[in-house]
């Protein structure tokens, strides 16, 4: 980060030369780099969340108390305790776990004695259709309109527009959800309400994902470009020619998406992790009911192995982020060898 | 800086006789002021000639309506500023009235401008190729590979080391000086028949900025420039003719040699003094006292008046741009040559 400050301050030598004589690094190289950077980061991460989860979890409630049922007697609770392990002290217990951990070995189900990561693997494409989706319909819809109302922010329509686009970022997602719900498959009930059912299911749960990241995407897009409208660059460019359209999508937005990039990425990363509430409305069954319904059963062995799977998408998510500043902005690219 | 040469004065007598290039007359250029009875003229009556192979300085403080002068000769006044009389020719052809499609055509093509600051004049995330050549394709029937050639050509003209591989970089990786020599390079890869160049030195330092003057005297000795400072040292390096700005209005016009050797109007005078000479006789520079009219402030009688150390009461009135002499001036009381001798 030094470097690209350095690059930044104006020249202040009294003979005119090249400001850095530094080796370029070539993308590919940096990219590497961030990358081996990343993956070392995320073993720590996962190591800390792991560590944190399992004492968590074993505070919130005795999970052999749930699997014995409201029947079970204290000799089934022993039983069952010796059988998972559960009677070994807690330091033992964490010892068995960590060691498993690194073999990727969360252990079975307490509900049905599937392997966790399997159940977990099992959700991914379920999940990953929604965020697909919900990513694609969120950039198609964002980049344009925010674009749009940022290039003249002073006309009457884009005005509007743009209320429309606060108010729309105030509305929760379950909201849109149920309202959704409501009105195409109770009132008109051309859309199916609850699970995976093909693509015809897919519209509502990714619609009310999209609406409730699209305003704040719109929003940063369009100050950032109203703001790019008015540099210099802008001016120079208008002085040799350019057009409204070559200075609204070839200069301005392209300035405009370095801003933009940093909370894209981290809605990537929110929708991994955190679609819960719309995979719960919709009875989606992907990861985050999937979370939701072991949190609930104490079914620790796979709220152990979702989270994990989840941190690993959010660092994956935030890395790629990285990597595609280090592609639009050529600020970032070069530094000193 | 140093005082006008042999050879400036030279070059005036020529540009005298070159034809008309581009004339502005009656020019008004005028910002809505919320509020108050009348809107802010930023322009206020301009009118000049530029001919062919003549620099032409345009001198003032800031706000002094200069570089307004120069972006309406384009057509990219800044909203909500507009130009709201008078007319821009370039040869026959009347410019500021065209559409906007027909004004692009205009825009770095027929009249080329160098603006101030190289820092923030050049878009920071595309290739110093790429703006080069956007402009070559706007403008000349070429294919992109010819285009990439003439990108080449223009930094390398403008002195930029290694311009091949420059194409490919960024803004970001040059000093002031070199991207000030893109801009310049931007500005005349469709060689346009006139170069304005708006502080095109104001953002350098002292070495560099001799360095883009010689540039800009080497590149553009035959070229039609215009040439916009407020330093009085830089239009006598390298400008044929001045043009004192003051609140919108031109108050002094005349060659270089005129001009500095016996300014007529009191702010030119003004402007002289302040400016640093290595010359001992010389006791010491003297400010002009007070500030320009700003935009809120409304106008009464000549701008300078407030300012001036020989307003009388007749300075109520506005002084029209008449011949004093040899000049023309627009005071009442214009210190003439026949007057000083006494």
């Amino acid at each position: 980060m030094t470097d690209i400050a350095d690059n930044n301050k104006p020249a202040s030598q009294p003979i005119e030369t090249e400001k850095n004589d530094a080796e370029t690094i070539p993308v590919a190289k940096q990219t590497a780099q961030t990358l081996t950077k990343r993956i070392l980061e995320l073993l720590f991460l996962l190591m800390f969340i792991s560590t944190l989860l399992f004492f968590l979890l074993r505070l919130t409630g005795d999970p052999a108390a749930v699997l014995a049922g409201e029947t079970g007697d204290q000799e089934q609770l022993e039983l069952i305790r010796k059988q998972y392990g559960l009677d070994k002290p807690l330091i033992v217990q964490y010892g068995v776990f960590l060691y498993k951990l690194v073999q990727l070995d969360f252990g079975s189900s307490l509900a049905n004695a599937q392997d966790a990561l399997g159940l977990v693997f099992e959700r991914l494409p379920t999940s990953f259709t929604l965020v697909i989706i919900a990513f694609t319909a969120n950039l198609i819809i964002s980049i344009p309109l925010g674009a749009w109302l940022g290039s003249r922010p002073d006309r009457t329509g884009r005005k509007l527009a743009a209320t429309a686009v606060f108010v729309a970022q105030g509305i929760p997602g379950y909201i849109t959800g149920l309202l959704l719900i409501q009105l195409f498959s109770v009132e008109l009930g051309w859309l199916p309400s609850i699970g995976n059912q093909g693509i015809l299911s897919w519209i509502m749960p990714a619609t009310t994902l999209a609406a409730f990241q699209a305003p704040q995407v719109v929003r940063v897009i369009s100050a950032n470009v109203a703001e790019a409208m008015r540099e210099d660059y802008i001016r120079t460019a208008r002085a040799n020619g350019a057009g409204f359209n070559t200075l609204l999508w070839r200069h301005a937005l392209k300035n405009a998406m370095l801003g933009a990039t940093a909370l894209i990425g981290a809605q990537v990363s929110f929708l991994v992790g955190g679609s819960i509430i719309t995979e719960v409305i919709f009875a989606w069954p992907g990861l985050g009911r999937l979370l939701v319904t072991s949190v609930q059963t104490l079914d620790f062995p796979v709220v152990q192995a979702a989270v994990f799977m989840i941190a690993i998408f959010v660092y994956f998510a935030i890395t790629l982020t990285d990597i595609v500043f280090l592609f639009i902005d050529p600020r970032l690219r070069r530094q000193r060898a | 800086m140093s005082v006008v040469t042999e050879g400036t004065a030279d070059a005036a007598r020529t540009a005298a006789s070159g034809e008309t290039i581009l004339s502005v007359n009656d020019l008004v250029v005028e910002f809505p002021r919320p509020g108050q009875p009348t809107d802010f003229r930023a322009v206020n009556g301009v009118s000049f000639d530029l001919r062919q192979g003549e620099t032409l300085g345009l001198v003032g403080e800031s706000g002094s309506g200069k570089s307004m002068t120069a972006l309406s000769l384009l057509g990219i006044v800044p909203a909500p500023g507009k130009i709201i009389e008078g007319s821009i020719n370039l040869r026959d052809r009347r410019i500021d009235n065209l559409p906007v499609n027909e004004l692009r055509k205009v825009r770095g093509n027929d009249i080329g401008m160098v603006f101030q600051d190289p820092m923030t004049g050049l878009n920071p995330v595309r290739s110093i190729g790429s703006q080069l050549t956007e402009s070559v394709l706007r403008h000349q029937d070429v294919s992109k590979q010819e285009a990439i050639e003439l990108a080449f050509h223009a930094l390398d003209d403008v002195g930029i080391p290694s311009a091949r591989e420059r194409l490919e970089g960024f803004p970001h990786e040059l000093s002031g000086g070199l991207r000030q020599r893109v801009m310049i390079a931007l500005a005349l890869i469709n060689h346009p028949e006139v170069i304005i160049a708006d502080e095109a030195t104001t953002a350098l330092d002292a070495t560099i900025q001799a360095q883009i003057l010689d540039l800009l005297r080497e590149r553009l000795s035959s070229a039609t420039m215009i040439l916009i400072t407020h330093d009085m040292g830089v239009a006598a390096e390298i400008c044929d003719r001045i043009m004192v700005m003051y609140a919108g209005r031109i108050v002094e016009t005349g060659t270089i040699e005129e001009v500095l050797t016996s300014p007529r109007h009191p702010y030119t005078v003004g402007l002289l003094s302040a400016v640093p000479k290595f010359d001992i006789r010389r006791p010491k520079l003297v400010p002009i006292p007070g500030i320009p009219p700003t935009a809120e402030d409304i106008v009464r009688g000549c701008p300078f008046a407030p300012r001036c150390r020989f307003a009388e009461t007749d300075c109520d009135q506005r002084p029209p741009l008449e011949y004093a002499e040899d000049r023309l001036v627009a005071c009442w009381h214009p210190r003439l040559a026949s007057e000083r001798k006494k």
